[in-house]
């Protein structure tokens, strides 16, 4: 019995913290001074951001730039995977391979090669279209909504691809088949059966990335900031470090809240949308493989074509621009003249002892937040799916908040609770340690999602077997559980600590000195500071360290663990 | 109506290559109901799909009501729209997000046949009619049970009047009893409507309620291709003959024309020319007969009950002869013979085959 409430409470340690950290959200939208002063509370922050017309411009800036995000992944998410699930297109598996591996690149990376290409001002598509025809304006600028809707819509087009992917793998494909048999034309398939039956799955998936495009901080903060383009995750974070005057905690919650509100309203009726299009899907007892569309010769090379075009754009030209960049002391087109300049200045120049107190880190980061992580998450799933616990469905609803509440806003609530109420007895402000805790709560989601999955396709009699032999839940846990889990343990760890080496949201938040500086807020400080040109070599070196892990990910990770955390 | 000759299909499965079929030639003829019989994996359901087109063959040709539909060389392949079939799919692919009516009409009004609301609403009732499900057109797809669906499949199919229809273990998502009772439905409405049924099963019960004619497929080969009676009676090979039913194997020495010494003694069997060597004699438990009347001559051999179990419709018995121990089947009139009995081997049920195994 002592094991059993060992794990229920491992996991309500694990737990209370994401209810305490939203809590003090909504606190925080009530005060009407400085923590630190006494305490007066005002609705007065409500009235603002509702009166305010920066406030509101605020608001519709979000709005557009989550709606273009949605556009634009789903423009190349949906062909890609009705090319890789229905056609006969030859290398499927790379193009898998090159959609997971791209929702590991940071960002930020993209960001900034956009930047390079279509800024108003240095963008080198703009320059060479200003010079060739004689324009008085630069006709792009990756500075407006719709730029910054379309690098983020990129960035996001690999995680709708996943989602689309799993519709139609959820699909009978005889339902396609039966329409084919019968007289439809491939296309009239498409329209009347294929589109209506995964609707559904894209309607989710289309929520599911708005809800993303809300609270997304990289690509405004990047773009966006220094245009004095603002969205929600820019205006909290510039209220909680403004340029000139104090911060301001009150309208920063208060803004937090109304997003925190949003982002759950919208995570129910994804979870709504998706209990409906598991109507559709049917589980059919025979393997074989769906008949799988002919594209012929001309359909192949529209399919290469674009494919090609959707890595070019979304990974290949920002790259190149960076490594452009990177080469110049400053940022000039690709000319004769330039390549003269060519030099490795930018690499000798960086900052090579805060790069390597960033690197040790990130790798601590990357060790301890995966495993805190998981050991976390052991607990709270074995509560889900296996304790006899009455509060169990408490424990369920908890382990998903972290994934409706907004990072940034998690981040700004640890360091309020840091700052103001644990000073004294507990100074975590400016550790490594509130990053390890703050990226660990943010985490609980997946990491249970994955482990409930798999641990719901153990039998539980394998476990009661062992009970019924006389081990205790410890025992049980250690000697059957973790082996049959390893897999999805392996995967969700490697996935993780993945995750931390390009986390900049929230370590914009937290990073407040060299003590705990890590790699991105290296690089996004070069950039903010101007240092565009250093920015992006010290971009290219941490992609290079990132390599080797993105490599063990590939050997190790399964592609369908993805999907099934989403 | 059907003619296929040497279709070949191989599957990659990771390195392995799989033959699914290994140079199948079939004929179909006009309005016959026939089976592809075989056990999972013997390449009946691939053979169906590659008669629809849903799956491409390496080689061989397909030729649908003179028309070919597929061949290797010249290269023809016909997309399944155009070959002008219905097809009931084992999971029935009932479309979850329409009506009855939608389900069937989709493909009259978009299909080639192209057909006005109107005219496609006196269809969708006709073919509702058929199945009896009148007066379902408005019900949506998932309130149906799985007995409905089935026949809203085959209204489906057969709305668009194809002369050929192809079924796809129509049956084996329905209870036991539902499937004996749909099964004579389904015999009874294609031979009315006159058209060529290519139906695909693993129960040899279905098959032989079903067909005028059953190929026994296995490893992507047709062992046999016969009436029922002519597959239940006259095997080619002791693998049809197992699938039809449990049989009792004898290896043996044959004599003469007609007699063969086997473990149990000797018995007097039609050898048909296969009279020299080592063989095996076949005799299915149902043809035994256990203290058969004094006037019946011939072929009995004295022997011990080892075991009787009664099942209801039936008695089974397990009795030994020179330690050989044989399975008879019989029905229960309430005796239980024991200790010694006779037991009778009618010469003409028996089958031979050389042995292949001891050659």
């Amino acid at each position: 019995m002592k094991g059993r409430w060992l794990l229920v409470g491992v996991s309500t340690v694990a737990l209370l913290p994401v209810v305490g950290l939203l809590l003090v959200i909504f606190w925080m939208g009530f005060w009407q001074n400085g923590p630190g002063e006494p305490v007066v509370y005002t609705l007065n922050h409500y009235r603002t951001i509702l009166t305010d017309s920066f406030t509101f411009k605020t608001l519709l800036n979000t709005l557009g730039f989550a709606t273009t995000t949605v556009v634009i992944s789903l423009f190349f998410a949906i062909p890609i995977a009705w090319l890789v699930e229905r056609t006969d297109l030859p290398g499927k598996e790379l193009v898998f391979t090159l959609m997971a591996v791209g929702a590991l690149v940071p960002t930020f990376f993209t960001a900034m090669g956009w930047v390079f290409l279509l800024h108003p001002r240095i963008g080198v598509v703009n320059r060479i279209f200003v010079d060739a025809f004689g324009l008085a304006q630069s006709p792009f600028n990756i500075a407006s909504i719709i730029g910054m809707g379309w690098v983020e819509g990129l960035g996001l087009s690999s995680l709708a691809f996943i989602m689309i992917v799993a519709t139609y793998r959820s699909m009978d494909p005889s339902l396609e088949e039966v329409g084919r048999v019968h007289g439809l034309k491939l296309f009239q398939t498409l329209r009347h059966i294929t589109l209506p039956l995964t609707f559904p799955g894209i309607l989710a998936a289309s929520i599911y990335i708005f809800t993303i495009g809300l609270s997304a901080f990289e690509v405004p903060a990047i773009i966006g900031m220094s245009n004095k383009i603002f969205t929600f995750s820019t205006f909290i974070f510039y209220k909680m470090q403004p340029l000139e005057e104090l911060p301001n905690y009150g309208v920063a919650g208060a803004v937090s809240s109304l997003l925190v509100v949003l982002a759950l309203l919208l995570s129910w009726w994804y979870f709504k949308v998706l209990r409906f299009s598991s109507r559709y899907a049917v589980v059919t007892g025979r393997a074989y493989r769906p008949k799988l569309v002919e594209l012929g010769r001309q359909g192949r090379l529209c399919a290469w074509i674009f494919l090609g075009f959707f890595f070019l754009v979304a990974k290949l030209l920002p790259f190149l621009l960076l490594a452009w960049a990177a080469l110049l002391s400053y940022f000039q087109p690709p000319s004769m003249a330039a390549l003269r300049q060519v030099s490795l200045r930018n690499f000798y120049g960086l900052p090579w002892d805060l790069m390597f107190a960033g690197a040790l880190n990130t790798l601590l980061l990357m060790l301890a937040v995966p495993t805190l992580t998981l050991i976390l998450c052991l607990a709270i799933s074995w509560v889900i799916l296996r304790s006899e616990l009455k509060w169990r469905v408490v424990f369920d609803a908890l382990a998903f908040l972290p994934h409706a509440v907004p990072a940034i806003i998690l981040a700004i609530a640890a360091v309020f609770v840091a700052l103001f109420l644990m000073r004294d007895f507990l100074p975590l402000y400016g550790t490594l340690s509130i990053l390890i805790l703050v990226y660990t709560i943010s985490r609980i989601s997946f990491a249970t999602r994955i482990i409930n999955n798999s641990l719901a396709q153990i039998h539980p009699e394998l476990e009661e077997a062992a009970f019924v032999g006389g081990l205790r839940v410890l025992q049980v846990m250690r000697k059957i559980l973790l082996p049959l889990l390893k897999p999805a343990l392996v995967y969700a760890w490697l996935w993780m600590a993945l995750l931390c080496y390009r986390e900049l949201t929230m370590a914009s938040v937290l990073v407040t000195n060299q003590n705990n500086v890590t790699l991105p807020m290296i690089v996004w400080g070069l950039w903010l500071g101007g240092s565009l040109n250093q920015a992006a070599a010290a971009n290219l070196v941490i992609l290079g360290f990132m390599l080797p892990a993105v490599l063990l990910y590939l050997m190790v990770g399964r592609r369908s663990r993805l999907e099934e955390a989403l | 109506m059907i003619s296929v000759t040497g279709l070949r299909k191989h599957f990659k499965s990771g390195e392995q290559t799989v033959a699914a079929l290994n140079g199948i030639d079939l004929q179909v003829g006009q309005k016959e109901f026939f089976v592809l019989l075989g056990p999972s994996g013997s390449g009946k359901t691939t053979l169906m799909r590659c008669i629809a087109g849903l799956e491409k063959p390496d080689a061989g040709s397909i030729t649908l009501d003179d028309k070919t539909v597929f061949s290797a060389s010249p290269r023809r392949n016909l997309p399944p729209e155009e070959r002008e079939i219905g097809m009931v799919f084992q999971s029935y692919a009932i479309w979850p997000h329409m009506t009855v009516a939608e389900n069937i009409g989709l493909v009259l009004t978009h299909g080639p046949a192209r057909l006005s609301q109107s005219e496609a609403g006196e269809r969708i009732r006709h073919a509702l009619r058929l199945v009896q499900l009148d007066n379902f057109e408005k019900r949506p797809a998932q309130l149906l049970s799985g007995g409905q669906q089935q026949r809203v499949a085959l209204a489906r199919a057969l709305a668009i009047n194809p002369k050929l229809l192809l079924m796809d273990e129509p049956l084996s998502n329905l209870d036991a009893r539902l499937r004996e009772e749909v099964r004579t439905k389904i015999k009874k409405l294609v031979s009315e409507l006159g058209i060529t049924v290519l139906y695909v099963t693993h129960d040899q019960v279905e098959a032989m309620v079903l067909a005028d004619r059953i190929a026994v497929m296995a490893h992507g080969e047709i062992l046999q291709v016969g009436s029922p009676y002519e597959l239940y009676c006259d095997p080619k090979s002791p693998q049809v003959a197992e699938f039809f039913g449990s049989m009792n194997w004898l290896r043996g020495k044959v004599l003469d024309k007609h007699n063969v010494e086997t473990a149990i003694g000797r018995l007097e069997v039609d050898c048909r020319g296969k009279a020299n060597g080592k063989v095996v004699v076949g005799i299915r438990p149902e043809d035994m007969k256990i203290d058969a009347p004094e006037e019946i001559l011939g072929n009995r051999l004295e022997g011990t009950m080892a075991h009787s179990t009664f099942i209801g419709d039936q008695m089974i018995f397990e009795v030994r002869i020179n330690d050989t121990l044989l399975t008879a089947k019989a029905m229960p009139d309430g005796k239980r013979p024991e200790g010694k009995v006779s037991i009778y081997f009618p010469k003409e049920k028996m089958v031979v085959f050389p042995d292949e195994a001891g050659a």
